[in-house]
């Protein structure tokens, strides 16, 4: 892929595609664990949330984009699931070392905050400057979609 | 194929200037009542990635609150009542 892109693309999918995978993620939580039980409201509240960023990632496009990549992978890993393949995988294709990301640095004071976006965003450590704010854009997006999705879900149901 | 990706990855051409502008702007439209400074792009830059930090932490508190709400609502909905009619409609 020779050509530089000019206009990079940090379009998200409609809130549906979140509704849809957010309401997938609990309806599959609800079958594995009724929420009967009192006495494990911080579990049930952690895997509330959990779903949501899953769920956010997967609405998102899955692995096209790198902070759902990482996203996905840091659930699997939470989750015990065996990622040694995928980690052998990893260290040739996106995974950017820190003495790369030196090679585009921008001023001093762009990249402190950019080092203090990089701790929030999923991925964030191993981008470039640049690969890091068209990363950011496309998660901000998201994750407000997302917000919106869960409000909308909450107004439904609250009751009148 | 992995390695063609990297190969990808090495030699894709490094967002110039412009693009660059181009994102802080994008940014810049995404979040919300920042002002319009015209000032020099570094410091606009900077800015609006503070600004942006504080969104995002702003978002992961929102979504916090949110999925305590649920937790509650989706607990404490009673059989008969239309918040469960949605429920099973919406979760079945």
């Amino acid at each position: 892929m020779a050509s530089a892109d000019k206009l990079i693309n940090t379009d998200v999918p409609e809130k549906d595609v979140f509704a849809f995978h957010f309401l997938q993620s609990l309806s599959n939580l609800r079958k594995q664990n009724p929420f009967d039980t009192p006495d494990q409201k911080n579990y049930r509240v952690r895997k509330i949330k959990k779903a949501a960023y899953v769920s956010m990632a997967r609405a998102a496009g899955g692995s096209s984009r790198l902070w759902s990549r990482a996203l996905l992978r840091r659930a699997d890993k939470d989750d015990n699931k065996i990622v040694r393949f995928s980690r052998r995988k990893r260290k040739v294709t996106w995974k950017i070392s820190s003495k790369r990301r030196r090679s585009n640095q921008r001023a001093p004071v762009v990249e402190e905050a950019a080092e203090r976006l990089r701790n929030l965003v999923p991925g964030g450590g191993g981008m470039e400057t640049s690969k890091l704010m068209e990363e950011t854009a496309h998660y901000i997006k998201c994750l407000s979609m997302q917000v919106k999705v869960m409000q909308c879900l909450v107004d439904g149901l609250s009751p009148k | 194929m992995s390695n063609r990706r990297s190969r990808q990855s090495s030699s894709a051409p490094r967002i110039s200037d412009d693009q660059m502008i181009d994102l802080v702007t994008k940014l810049r439209q995404i979040l919300p009542e920042i002002g319009q400074r015209r000032r020099s792009d570094k410091v606009s830059a900077s800015k609006v990635l503070q600004e942006t930090c504080n969104y995002i932490r702003n978002l992961n508190r929102e979504v916090n609150n949110l999925s305590e709400r649920l937790s509650q609502l989706l607990e404490s909905v009673d059989e008969d009542s239309p918040e469960a009619a949605v429920i099973r409609s919406l979760l079945m």
